[in-house]
């Protein structure tokens, strides 16, 4: 029960992340978690794949350390929010001119990421629900308080506007959350709750 | 039961009238305040007060008799999960979906959260006038991409196409290209509507009123069908023609607003009177319009409309005419189109993946046949809606206008004043020694015959705290018949009092409880007793025994074991609780009236109480022991 106990499943950061020993984070200086974020074992957190220096600089060589000493960030994960067993988080790509890029991958407060689900999209907003074996395509858009039912497929480049629910392949509105939606401890409020259970006996 | 386990429902009240009546209406409004006399039967009765209060006094009305059944079919109507709920301060009442009414706040685009203003919502056919397509086979939203994107020049110029993420599908596919990134929509329109006809705007309106008024429409007849058919029955012939050569649409929309204008102007100009319903816009089905029918058919067995159109005499209406010229919207079905259609759907170069699928073609205009005639779907709008009571008209809920904005002016969600209801399993301390590890019962798979605990919170959101009455029967209704105990039916939640009062009362008086409440695992529920309470919340144990299914055992002694199993319906294994709350505070009177009433002295609170169904979904009981 407390914390700190020799080996336990979960490392407990200073800023109250708790994160399976049996995750898998890559390129752990691309990451940024807002604290008190869980990440439970066999998720995959893609912070390797971050936005090369882009091409304008690299013309320009007279400045290659001013990059290397702050370190584009890939992936950023806001407070309270629950990574799932196997789900992945990877930072969108897009083709832009002839040039495959990466961008970075926002994560917001109070968000449930379902298990074996499939981030790839531009933002997660607050409050947003990702059902399990859901799959999030590259640069779509959820705002806050969405719901992507489990086993949606969330098209490419998909804005899903906030309070709505989408769900199937490919994802269509399917819905609305209630005016109660995130209300702490009800439905989409609960993700306070969902972080003080994880690491307990 | 679309929810995991374990879940809780709330039922609202108006499934019980479904008519509205008014004495019932009036009863309901007195209700909040409470009468003395029923509150001490209230609180005699423990669990089954409904039952014992049905044998007490007969002349209560039926449904108080009975106890909420969740699978009577009516209880789908009524069942919402908390969060759904809104609730009314004047009725003092939970609102469910039924029972508002919505108005529109602003009208948005899904895709690019763009407001519509609402005099362009009409124009634009309810959908996004900006570059937001849907793709036409698979729905998915549309990107803009140049084909060089694709190819993997780095111009960012040239012929722009929508292309489907999901399905690869773009408009290449239909052979049509953009000259620029923008205002997609229009140059869509243009290329679609461009081929002939009059596309749908205020010019071709007046072009074809125009038209119209060159040719009277009470002109007679015999000439018309004379001179102008056969010629317009070879243009319609050569455009049909032209139909099967590459760019086969017509225009479906603007021969729909040809038509639409045609019939306007014949309106207008056949009715009586210039404020003819008729030629209003929704004037169709009005007593005036119905009128005008009847003394158009009452006067068609002499012709004398033929030749009495420019005098408009009241005595004998003009007759309208029919469309007669492609500019008009007339079309003419050519004999051979259905076999050209069989022969293309039949030929190998189509198959089954050319033509285009029902829901595909439900979208499209109706001539629409094959996949590669399907145009990109502009997004259609959603809307942002204020919520207000059906019986007092105020509003529950107002958001704010903006799209991207999550924020309400108004919000008066059932959550602020009802307490929420959240259920967990207890760990089964008893069926393992470790009382740590205690594994916390499989929801999915509960054995019958075997008691287990639950364990309900109430969390109160109100600022003033609440006593609560909690009733079941002890018996679920259903076939499966699982006994529930509420171990402490009345108990008192504290008020949402600021967090800082939390910090300090946890700092002193409570903290006995927090810790008795942190060796929760060691607890034995005992009845009458609160299991753990909190600043705002009390949890009490419910004691469950599920009941066995019909048909799994024999011996069970279940009577015509044969007969029930026939009648087994899907989620009859379900364990679902009704739970009957009954609360009580004493409000602070914010109304005027009430301050009227009584001489407004600073203490006057109002004692209110509210009493509704829930539902607890427990879990599903297994079939074998």
């Amino acid at each position: 029960m407390p914390p700190k106990a020799a080996k336990g499943e979960y490392i407990e950061t200073d800023t109250g992340n708790k994160i399976s020993r049996r995750s898998q984070i890559h390129g752990t200086q691309h990451i940024i978690l807002g604290g008190k974020t869980v990440i439970q074992a066999e998720a995959v957190i893609r912070g390797d794949l971050y936005r090369l220096p882009s091409t304008a600089a690299s013309t320009d060589p007279s400045n290659p350390p001013a990059q290397s000493n702050a370190p584009s960030v890939a992936i950023t994960v806001g407070r309270y929010s629950y990574i799932s067993k196997s789900a992945i988080l990877r930072p969108p790509s897009r083709l832009h001119r002839g040039v495959h890029s990466f961008y970075p991958l926002k994560i917001g407060d109070h968000v449930f990421v379902g298990e074996s689900a499939v981030i790839e999209a531009a933002s997660l907003g607050n409050h947003v629900h990702v059902g399990a074996g859901a799959t999030l395509g590259s640069m779509a858009i959820i705002k806050d308080f969405a719901v992507v039912l489990d086993g949606a497929v969330v098209p490419p480049g998909m804005v899903v506007p906030s309070w709505c629910v989408v769900g199937g392949q490919p994802a269509r509105i399917v819905g609305e959350v209630g005016e109660g939606y995130g209300v702490e401890g009800a439905e989409g409020g609960m993700a306070r709750e969902r972080y003080r259970v994880v690491g307990r006996p | 039961m679309s929810r995991p386990f374990p879940y809780t429902y709330i039922s609202c009240p108006c499934a019980d009238t479904p008519v509205p009546d008014p004495a019932r209406k009036r009863r309901s409004r007195e209700s909040p305040q409470k009468p003395p006399p029923e509150r001490d039967t209230e609180a005699n009765e423990g669990q089954d007060d409904a039952k014992q209060s049905a044998d007490k006094d007969d002349e209560e009305d039926e449904d108080e008799e009975q106890t909420f059944d969740p699978r009577s079919p009516r209880s789908n109507f009524s069942l919402y999960p908390p969060e759904q709920l809104l609730y009314c301060e004047d009725c003092h009442q939970i609102k469910c979906p039924r029972c508002i009414t919505e108005e529109i706040v602003s009208w948005y685009c899904p895709n690019c959260l763009f407001e519509t203003p609402s005099s362009m919502v009409r124009s634009d056919g309810g959908r996004c006038g900006r570059n937001c397509f849907n793709c036409p086979v698979c729905t998915a939203p549309l990107a803009v991409s140049t084909i060089e994107n694709v190819t993997g020049n780095a111009s960012g110029q040239g012929p722009w196409v929508l292309s489907c993420g999901y399905c690869l599908w773009t408009t290449l596919d239909i052979g049509i290209k953009f000259d620029k990134p923008t205002n997609i929509r229009s140059q869509l329109q243009k290329m679609t509507d461009s081929t002939t006809g009059p596309a749908f705007d205020a010019r071709s309106r007046q072009g074809s009123r125009a038209f119209g008024d060159l040719k009277s429409p009470l002109s007679n007849f015999a000439s018309i069908d004379e001179q102008a058919n056969p010629s317009e029955r070879d243009t319609e012939q050569s455009t049909s023609k032209e139909d099967q050569t590459p760019t086969p649409h017509l225009g479906a929309e603007a021969r729909f607003a040809a038509l639409k204008n045609f019939y306007r102007t014949q309106i207008s100009e056949t009715s009586n009177s210039p404020s003819d319903p008729l030629s209003s816009e929704f004037g169709f089905s009005s007593p005036g319009a119905l009128n005008r029918l009847m003394s158009l058919y009452a006067s068609s067995s002499r012709l004398s409309g033929l030749y009495g159109g420019t005098k408009k005499t009241k005595s004998k209406p003009p007759v309208m005419r029919e469309a007669l010229t492609a500019s008009e919207g007339l079309r003419i079905a050519s004999g051979d189109a259905d076999s050209a259609l069989v022969e293309r759907i039949a030929s190998p170069d189509c198959g089954w993946d050319g033509v285009a699928s029902l829901s595909q073609r439900t979208e499209q205009s109706p001539d629409v046949r094959f996949v590669d005639e399907l145009l990109p779907l502009p997004v259609l709008l959603r809307t942002k809606r204020a919520k207000r009571c059906k019986s007092c008209k105020h509003i529950l809920v107002k958001p704010e206008t903006k799209p991207q904005s999550t924020r309400f002016r108004i919000r008066l969600i059932a959550l602020s004043y009802i307490p929420l209801p959240t259920l967990r399993p207890l760990a089964q301390s008893s069926a393992t020694s470790i009382s740590g590890l205690a594994p916390a019962p499989d929801l999915n798979a509960l054995s019958p015959l075997r008691p287990y605990h639950v364990l309900l919170t109430l969390k109160n959101h109100m600022f003033d705290p609440v006593r609560i009455t909690l009733a079941t029967p002890s018996v679920t209704p259903g076939i499966v018949a699982t006994k529930v105990t509420v171990l402490c039916p009345q108990f008192e939640i504290g008020a949402n009092s600021d967090v800082w009062d939390e910090a300090l009362q946890n700092a002193t008086a409570p903290l006995s409880d927090r810790i008795t409440g942190m060796r929760g695992g060691e607890k034995v529920p005992e009845a009458g007793k609160v299991w753990e309470k909190g600043r705002n919340w009390t949890t009490v144990v419910l004691e469950v025994v599920p009941g066995t299914l019909p048909g799994s055992q024999a011996e069970d002694g279940q009577a015509g074991n044969t007969d029930i199993a026939a009648t087994f319906q899907k989620d009859e294994d379900v364990l679902e609780i009704p739970v009957f709350v009954h609360m009580e505070w004493d409000a602070e009177a914010q109304l005027e009236q009430q301050n009227v009433g009584k001489a407004s002295k600073p203490d006057d609170l109002v004692a209110r109480e509210l009493a509704y169904w829930m539902v607890l979904g427990v879990g599903r009981i297994q079939a074998a022991l």
